[in-house]
This record gives structure tokens, sequence and C-alpha cells, in this order.
């Protein structure tokens, strides 16, 4: 194809999005005010299964099986990621030096690493009462984890994660979510369907299997940040380029 | 609620806006500290916001960012030790205006809401806000001295 | 007052997210992703939605900088061994 050619093609490919946007957003409603048909029933549906955050409900409850899709491109990614960042033959770990840090840094480090973990696993407890649930709560878990890297070094940090049985907890989360929904299956009436006591509203054992899933989705992501970011940190302090000294290193 | 819009609007103007324009410009050690000073003054104007819109759930994002914002400074001082080293910023004045900052708005939501669990959960934000921002500030000025950045090459 | 708000916190969305853009230093850039990250948060919680501005606070204030810097680190590991090498 000629330049002439592809230039027409992309001009012809980009009209056309433009006047499908136009057409789009001259159907919008109204930013900001109006009525607004699909919030006023997930409203509804949320309140009549006791979530008071509208938003963990359809993203748990209402719409669960779509959390599945969104919970397995992570699981996914971060399969690839360690595939792809894993020590090849010509490379080689070398312990990296321990590093020297502030005394106020590393205390500061040593008090927040068990606030934020409290902090994440608040977030993902209260995911069907007020914003947060497990993805936040579980990124907030995994980088708790990792101030031991910041307030002191990645030795300490390899000391409190052993990254195997991060792996198996990743795997376990995405695999709870399905149990959950199997549950559902078998005990009511469709796949991830809200089969168990609703509780009372604005409690935390409100919502039925909304705070099941939360928690699930939680070890998921708060595992899988972990891997991800071992294997990050592997590739950025550790392994060199070179030939391997020791056999059987590889992993 | 409306003085407490005003209030995050003036918040987010003045502080922000100049947060975002010394970012973006200027010497790797300017931006370091404006992104520091950027994450006090966001996570008061989520403060304001909660008091503003009356949901006091919003305050989680306050608390969030009060754990996560001077993690992530952190992350900058660690990594970029090597580039910093050389003339390592110092921001008294911006980490003092922060923390006074942090301390009038929340005495000022502690006033507006009473005695109560609230509170304790108030004023351990402004805690963590004041000494996340005090700690984060003192690693970019030299908190992770030469041979931090583990750079064994 | 609501809008002025919202106006705000556009205006400072399309300003740092253009200055990350600009930005040619993927260090530098990491910082301004990050101011980047918190506008948007104000921006969601604005529009009133808390739970989409808490994962942009999760993973924008410490997670993407840590990916990014520790990328900067090992490309420039690479750079200077080969460097060092020739």
């Amino acid at each position: 194809m000629s330049r002439r050619l592809r230039m027409w093609v992309l001009a012809t490919g980009g009209f056309g999005v433009a006047v499908l946007l136009v057409a789009a957003y001259v159907r919008l409603p109204r930013f900001g005010g109006g009525p607004h048909p699909y919030g006023e029933r997930a409203v509804a549906a949320a309140l009549s299964r006791h979530t008071a955050n509208v938003i963990s409900s359809v993203n748990f409850d209402l719409r669960a099986f779509d959390t599945l899709g969104e919970e397995s491109i992570l699981f996914g990614a971060v399969l690839g990621t360690v595939v792809l960042l894993r020590q090849t033959r010509d490379e080689r770990e070398v312990p990296p030096a321990p590093a020297r840090i502030a005394p106020a840094v590393r205390r500061y480090a040593r008090i927040m690493l068990p606030l934020a973990l409290l902090c994440g696993l608040y977030v993902i407890a209260h995911g069907q009462l007020s914003p947060g649930g497990g993805f936040q709560g579980g990124v907030v878990v995994a980088t708790a984890l990792h101030l031991l890297y910041i307030g002191a070094d990645y030795r300490a940090l390899e000391h409190i994660r052993p990254v195997g049985r991060y792996e198996v907890g990743d795997a376990v989360g995405e695999a709870a979510y399905v149990v959950v929904g199997v549950a559902g299956l078998l005990g009511g009436s469709a796949f991830l369907a809200n089969v168990l006591p609703l509780g009372t509203f604005n409690t935390l054992a409100s919502g039925g299997t909304v705070p099941l899933l939360n928690a699930a989705v939680g070890m998921e992501v708060a595992c899988a940040v972990v891997v991800l970011l071992a294997r990050f940190l592997d590739q950025a302090v550790e392994i060199e380029q070179g030939p391997t000294r020791k056999e059987g290193k590889q992993s | 609620m409306t003085g407490w819009l005003v209030a995050a609007s003036v918040l987010l103007a003045a502080g922000f806006g100049p947060t975002v324009w010394g970012v973006a410009t200027g010497p790797l050690e300017r931006r370091v500290v404006a992104q520091n000073f950027g994450t006090s003054v966001v996570c008061l104007v989520m403060l304001l916001l909660a008091q503003a819109y009356a949901r006091p759930s919003y305050v989680d994002l306050a608390l969030v960012l009060a754990v996560l914002g001077p993690a992530g400074t952190l992350v900058y001082a660690r990594l970029l030790a090597e580039d910093l080293t050389d003339d390592p910023p110092h921001a008294r004045v911006l980490t003092a205006v922060a923390a006074s900052a942090a301390v009038v708005v929340v005495a000022a939501m502690c006033l507006a809401t009473g005695a109560g669990r609230a509170t304790v959960k108030l004023l351990l934000i402004g805690g963590l806000l004041v000494a996340g921002n005090v700690i984060a500030s003192r690693a970019l000025a030299g908190g992770f001295p030469k041979g931090a950045a583990a750079s064994r090459d | 007052m609501t809008d002025v708000l919202t106006l705000i916190s556009l205006l400072l969305v399309a300003a740092s997210a253009t200055a990350a853009v600009a930005a040619r230093d993927p260090s530098r850039q990491a910082l301004v992703l990050a101011v980047l990250g918190l506008a948007l948060a104000v921006l969601f919680t604005v529009l009133q939605a808390p739970d989409v501005g808490l994962s942009q606070l999760a993973v924008g204030s410490a997670l993407t900088p840590l990916l990014i810097l520790l990328s900067v680190r090992k490309v420039r590991r690479r750079g200077r061994r080969e460097d060092g090498g020739r």
C-alpha cells in the first residue's frame, strides 16, 4: 500500500470514529443532573440486598461476573509478567548491598508497616459499607509490605515475602471467587447468585456474598501485586546480565 | 455546607495549582518537593470534601492517601537518591506550611464533628499526614545517603 | 459552587496530563504522573465517584512510581554495564 492510500484509509477511519463519537455525545444525558435510569435501578437493587455501598453491590453482586473477568485479567497479566521477567540462562543473581538509611526513615517504615496493613484490611472489610473494597484494599496491603524495602533493604523484604506462597495465595484468591460463584449455582439459581443471608443493613456482615467476594478479590490483588513487584525488584536489584555461576539457580 | 466547599476549592486552586507547576518544570529537586507537598494538599482537600458533601465515609480516601502518599515520596527519595545527593532539597518552610494547614483543617473538622469515633479517625489521619510529610521531606533532604541506592556498579 | 470545583479539578487534570505527556525523562515523568493521579482522584471525588478515586489513589501514589522507577533503574544499570564493557 502506498503512503497516500494509507493516509486515506487513516482519514476515513478517523472520520468514521469522529462521526460516531459526535452522534453518541449528542444522545448523552445532560452532565451532572436529570434522571439516571440505570442509577435508580442499581440503587434500588443494592438497597434490597442490604448493601450500603451501591458500587460494591454493582461490582460484586449485580454484575459479579464482570468482576470475575477483571480479576482474571489481573491474574493473567501477572502470570505473563512472571514468565517475561524470569531469570534467564544468561543472567545471574547478585545479592544487593545493604542500604544506608536515616534512622528516622527506618523507624517510620517500621511503625507504618503494621498501620498500613491494618488500613488495607479495613478498606477490604468495609467494601460493602464505604468506598473501597477488595481491589483498593489489596493494593494498600501489598504496598504496605514494600515499606520494608523502602525503609530497610531488599533482604529484609525477602525475609517476609516467600514469593511461592504469594503465588499460591494469588491462585487461591482467584479460585475462591469461582467457588463462591459455584456455591451460588448449587444453592440458588445462578452462577454468582447472592444466596447468603443478607444481614442487617449497614453492618459488617451485611450484603450476603459481597464481603466474601471482596475478601477473595482482596487476597488475589494483594498477592498478585506482591508477586508482580517481586519480579520487578528481582530484575532491578538482583539480576545481572552475565554467565550463571551457580548451577540449578534458575527458577 | 458551602463554607467547606469554598475552603476545598481555594485550597485546591491555591495549593495544588502551584504543585502542578512545580512538578512539571524545573530541576528534579524541586519536582520531588512539589510531589510531596501535593500529597498533603490533596489529603486535606479530601477531608474538606467529605465535610462539604456530608459524607463521613469519604474520609477513607484521606486515610489511604495519608498512609500511601508519604510512602510514594519515600519511593522517589530511595530510588532517585543518586540523582538527589548532589543538592538534596531542603523544604523546611513548605513542610511547615503543609503541617500547619493540616493542623488547622483537622482541628476545624474535629470541632464540626464533635467528640466521637469520627474525631479519633480525623486525629489519626492528621497525625499520619503530618508525620509522613515531615519524614518524607527529611528523606528527600538526605535520608538515603550515598550508597543507599544499592548501586553496586 | 460545585461547578467551580469541578472546573478547577478538570483544569488541574488537563494541566498535569499535558505536563505528563510533555516530560521526556522517565523519572521526572513518574513524578508528574503521581501528581496527575492526585488530580484525577480529586476529580473523581468531586464527581461523586469515591470508589474510583480510592482505586486511583491506591495504585497511583506508591505502586505506579515504584514500578516505573524500578524499570528505569534496570534499564540504566544495563546501559551502564554495556558502556563499561566497551
